[in-house]
């Protein structure tokens, strides 16, 4: 019984990630300017990467089949994940950072930038 | 008009060659039978069985790359070692500056950066560790390293080697200690022979037919594959501070080598 409920939420979230990956790839493709863009393919790596990792975690740790297999595939899917969680945002976190002290995007209208007016410019 | 000739080239070339390596070989019109080599490969890598010729490792790869057709790999870490030197004697007379403030990137960049240097260390060794058992083995293992490198010059700059230890001569140091490692790994039937008066060969791995030399097979029941795990072990030294060395010489700012080569050179 409980694994059939791990089975469908693992299930679930993959389909969430699905979903999300879809939204993300519009997103990439519609979006006008750098930082909204940014924003988008940072939906699809963190989101369409974080929730499938965990729902196929939870699939393998419900498969009876593979014996304590199982674990090692799923423990390894929640550290993978995890992983992935803290590394994407800094990633995309560096990126934006370094196209703003840079100015090499100016998007078109700023209603208020913060930063720069933080930094005195 | 020359660019689609180039193209054209390519996939006739490619799909010649196909040919020949799938049907013509199939149907036996080539006297070169790949198929058997790559058979002999896989039923020896691990048979007990047959233990003149096996290398008792279930990882093909690493079978065949170390023991099989060794001398291709010290061929390959040879040519490493002197990449190594080349880099090292371009940059001759140039001393890794001592600590300055550099800024880097900013804090969140650091604390997940600060997360992921000991996780990626834990992954580096389980690779050479694991190389004779599954995909990966030395040069993985210390390319995975390596990027610790990279991390720190990005994120943290330049001056942060010295501050986790790590400096030119220590990483230089190590990397040759791994060379000597997978040299010595090489010489020990041979001293074997020397001392014993057995009869062993160059780069022995286990019993031949007119050989009683071997290196264990297993450590408390845990399978190393005989020198395999040593050689990994070996070429991870050598190939993650070789990486380090050639890292940290490239994340050097050009202004502060031609500073110090300047005269030298006459630039």
């Amino acid at each position: 019984m409980i694994e059939e409920i791990v089975r469908y939420v693992g299930a679930a979230l993959l389909v969430l990630g699905t979903f999300i990956n879809l939204v993300g790839a519009i997103g990439l493709n519609r979006f006008k300017n750098f930082y909204l863009r940014l924003h988008a393919a940072t939906v699809s790596t963190i989101g369409g990467t974080f929730y499938p990792l965990l729902g196929l975690a939870l699939i393998s740790f419900s498969t009876k089949d593979l014996g304590e297999w199982r674990f090692f595939m799923g423990g390894s899917l929640v550290v993978a994940a995890f992983v992935l969680l803290i590394l994407a945002p800094a990633g995309s976190h560096a990126l934006a950072r370094a196209t703003h002290r840079t100015s090499v995007s100016r998007p078109e209208p700023i209603i208020a930038d913060h930063l720069e007016e933080d930094r005195g410019r | 008009m020359r660019k689609y000739i180039v193209l054209l080239s390519i996939v006739l070339t490619t799909s010649v060659l196909a040919y020949i390596t799938t049907y013509l070989e199939a149907i036996g019109l080539v006297g070169l039978d790949t198929r058997y080599l790559a058979k002999l490969f896989l039923t020896l890598a691990y048979n007990p069985l047959a233990r003149e010729l096996t290398v008792l490792s279930p990882e093909a790869v690493t079978s065949i790359v170390w023991d099989f057709r060794g001398i291709d790999t010290f061929y390959e870490t040879v040519v490493f070692y002197m990449a190594i030197i080349a880099a090292l004697a371009i940059y001759r007379g140039v001393g890794y500056p001592s600590i300055r403030s550099e800024k880097g990137l900013s804090i969140i960049v650091k604390v997940v950066t600060k997360l992921l240097i000991p996780i990626n260390i834990a992954i580096a060794v389980s690779v050479a560790a694991h190389g004779h058992l599954t995909p990966g083995g030395g040069f993985q293992a210390g390319a995975a390293l390596a990027v610790i490198s990279v991390l720190l010059a990005v994120v943290f700059s330049a001056s942060s080697f010295a501050r986790v230890g790590v400096s030119l001569s220590k990483a230089i140091a190590l990397r040759t200690v791994g060379l000597l490692a997978i040299a010595a790994v090489v010489f020990v039937p041979v001293v074997f022979n020397a001392l014993t008066g057995v009869q062993a060969y160059l780069m022995q791995n286990y019993v031949k037919v007119d050989s009683e030399f071997a290196f264990p097979t297993h450590i408390q029941s845990q399978l190393i594959s005989g020198t395999l795990i040593w050689f990994n072990l070996a070429e991870f030294l050598a190939v993650s501070f070789g990486f380090f060395v050639v890292f940290m010489l490239l994340s050097l700012r050009e202004d502060v080598v031609r500073e110090q080569l300047g005269e030298e050179h006459g630039h």
